[in-house]
């Protein structure tokens, strides 16, 4: 018992994050009969094979102290090249295709936001109007789809009982991630310069590693993504998939992150996500229109952002008003060894 | 000698980089001329181009989009970045004024609901922002959260007035032969630019962005002036909001996104229009002059790709090019200044 009290004061934010997600499916378990049942998980499981990629993305990205807001119009691009290039060259080399370019665009992402020393919200906020700019250039303003249909079949079969091909290929890529990141130095890199650039350059990281790295495994998620999504309905859009940023941050927040950086990791990514699927997909069990998804989505991240920004302060006045009364403690003695000093 | 080597050190620092660094006013002078170039090009390419018709078009095109990005330009004068939210505001507010038109309120309730409306929404996102939230994530929430409110209320349906509705001469109206968008649009940049210039209100706005401690130690601090810049940009976003609604007398949740216009996303066209006019995007230096520039570039380069007969694609291309090529020469210039340190 003590142990777990112990891991909860450890990890709070894990904790509350799992207390949110228990609420949330116990919620709507127990309002409506079918959300409990297989067939939901399986549906869960399959939206999590998308948010959780860009969940996962953001996340690695708010720790190293950036946000990509181009996550969205890289996954569109991806959907559109590989529904694009699924008919004439086969699946595979059109996933190739298309994941590929996604990680060199966020490779190249990464290298000039390390090279220039930008904010990476300056860069990716022009990337997201030109990489929309590409797709639709790819999609030649029109909506792609696909003639064969046995591929989004293929994608969606049912394995062991709750999983899709897509989503054991994000659950391995979860724990790939997960690894990395916990446990090799490039994954402590990104760590260190989210929680404290300047420290961390001082001691001799250097920033274009970790900022490539971490802005190719975005890109890399987004590409995957974008194209689990477009092989999965047989369509894409160039203009599409913008609902993905809110989505994937509110995740990304529930899950523990913190907008300084240094903070949060895959499992909180993880169970964030599974957080907001929980919610989507009960919302739209209760027959609630789709746009009342995101003002609930909008709302619920202005609440955390509210609770973190609310607990920095707090931490703030409280550290402040410690180091006064220390230096009253301090400055006291002295004061009076003046006044009472040797003649 | 230690004069002798800082009078080289002075010399030898003397770049090319320094000198724009020293003066900023050099990345005006490449604005303008790259907006020659455009212009030569498409006096020599288009025909239709150099026609005072073309060219009102080309203003009044401007319009709606300066309007707004003068808005956030003080939002990102004073150091906040930007807001994603410029459009989703603005479309929670066509909403509320159709709706009062519809229901037969008359112009100017309707205009004041609305603006109410757009003060309230503007000092939340910036007290959210001012206690020191991140402005992107704050704005990004609020965006779901003022976009989910205006489908909810409109219920996602077309909300349309008669006419006469006594909106008509802000929408289609036009004075001296000039549409009164494009004259509410050159008053308003004249006079943001004059308070930016001239009052005190506008001088914090440049000592917040340029330096926030500096600021927050002589008593300027951020949480105030985070709901001003706010206000003023919520109520840029309404009234761009309402002169679209008078023109067309109508309103839809959607007639701000990507799938109903097609130049793209109204909040990212705002923010590249910032951009590309030359602000800097860290807060502290730029004007609203340079953002109005900025809009009639960018619809300068999209009216002669559209009378070359370009899709929208490769114009939403081009704007995506500008942004970057603005962000990246700004770097640059940024970088060499921060060398010499």
């Amino acid at each position: 018992m003590s142990k777990i009290k112990n891991w909860v004061v450890e990890n709070h934010d894990l904790a509350f994050a799992i207390l949110l997600a228990v609420c949330v499916y116990c919620y709507f378990a127990f309002t409506n009969d079918l959300f409990a049942t297989h067939r939901t998980t399986f549906a869960i499981m399959e939206r999590f094979a998308v948010l959780g990629l860009v969940g996962l993305a953001l996340t690695l990205c708010i720790i190293a102290g950036e946000i990509d807001l181009s996550i969205g119009s890289n996954a569109a691009l991806a959907a559109v090249i590989v529904v694009r290039f699924t008919d004439s060259l086969g699946a595979v080399t059109a996933l190739l295709i298309a994941v590929t370019i996604s990680t060199t665009i966020g490779i190249i992402q990464g290298y000039f936001i390390a090279y220039l020393r930008v904010r990476a919200i300056v860069l990716t906020v022009g990337t997201l109007m030109l990489l929309r700019g590409v797709a639709l250039f790819a999609a030649q303003e029109k909506t792609v789809m696909l003639t064969d249909f046995r591929v989004p079949d293929f994608i969606t079969t049912k394995m062991f009982g709750y999983f899709s091909p897509a989503s054991i290929l994000v659950i391995i890529m979860f724990v790939l991630v997960g690894i990395f990141m916990n446990y090799t130095r490039f994954g402590r890199e990104i760590y260190a310069i989210g929680g404290a650039r300047k420290e961390a350059l001082a001691a001799g990281v250097n920033l274009k590693r970790p900022m490539i790295i971490v802005f190719a495994i975005s890109g890399f998620c987004a590409g995957l993504g974008g194209v689990i999504i477009g092989l999965r309905s047989g369509t894409a859009q160039a203009l599409g998939l913008q609902y993905l940023l809110l989505a994937g941050t509110v995740a990304a927040f529930i899950g523990g992150v913190s907008i300084l950086g240094g903070k949060g990791g895959v499992i909180g990514a993880a169970i964030g996500t599974l957080t907001v699927n929980f919610l989507n997909t009960g919302l739209v069990f209760n027959v609630t229109p789709a746009f009342m998804v995101q003002l609930y989505l909008g709302v619920l991240l202005m609440i955390v952002i509210m609770f973190q920004t609310g607990s920095r302060v707090f931490d703030e006045n409280q550290r402040r008003r410690q180091l006064l009364s220390d230096v009253d403690a301090r400055r006291g003695p002295l004061l009076a060894r003046r006044q009472t000093g040797p003649p | 000698m230690s004069k002798r080597l800082i009078a080289n050190a002075r010399v030898t620092g003397l770049g090319f980089v320094d000198r724009l660094v020293r003066d900023y006013s050099a990345l005006v002078v490449c604005l303008i001329g790259l907006f020659l170039v455009v212009f030569i090009v498409g006096m020599a390419t288009a025909p239709n181009f150099l026609t005072i018709f073309n060219f009102k078009t080309i203003i009044r095109d401007a319009a709606l989009v300066g309007i707004m990005a003068i808005g956030l330009t003080f939002v990102t004068l004073s150091g906040n970045f930007f807001l994603l939210s410029m459009k989703e505001t603005a479309a929670l507010c066509i909403i509320c004024f159709a709706t009062s038109m519809s229901s037969g309120y008359g112009f100017e309730i309707s205009f004041l609901l609305t603006m109410v409306l757009a003060i309230i929404a503007g000092a939340a996102q910036g007290a959210l922002i001012g206690i020191g939230g991140n402005p992107i994530v704050v704005t990004l929430g609020a965006a779901g959260l003022l976009f989910g409110l205006g489908s909810w209320w409109s219920d996602n349906l077309v909300v349309s007035f008669r006419r006469p509705h006594g909106a008509e001469w802000l929408g289609t109206g036009s004075f001296l032969g000039l549409p009164n968008i494009t004259i509410a649009f050159i008053l308003i940049a004249i006079s943001a630019e004059c308070v930016l210039r001239y009052t005190n209100f506008g001088r914090q706005v440049y000592l917040i962005g340029a330096n926030r401690a500096a600021g927050k130690a002589t008593g300027h601090e951020n949480f105030p002036m985070a709901i001003k810049v706010c206000i003023i940009a919520s109520v840029c976003s309404a009234f761009v909001a309402i002169a679209f609604s008078a023109q067309v007398s109508s309103a839809h949740v959607n007639y701000f996104s990507s799938e109903f216009g097609s130049s793209g996303d109204m909040t990212i066209m705002v923010i590249a229009t910032v951009m590309v006019g030359g602000n800097s995007i860290m807060g502290g230096f730029g004007s609203t002059l340079r953002t109005s520039s900025g809009a009639i570039f960018i619809s300068t380069v999209d009216n002669m790709m559209v009378l070359h007969g370009f899709n929208s694609g490769p114009r939403v291309l081009a704007v995506g090019l500008m942004i970057v090529f603005s962000i990246i020469v700004f770097a640059l210039v940024r970088r060499g200044s921060r060398a010499q340190e």
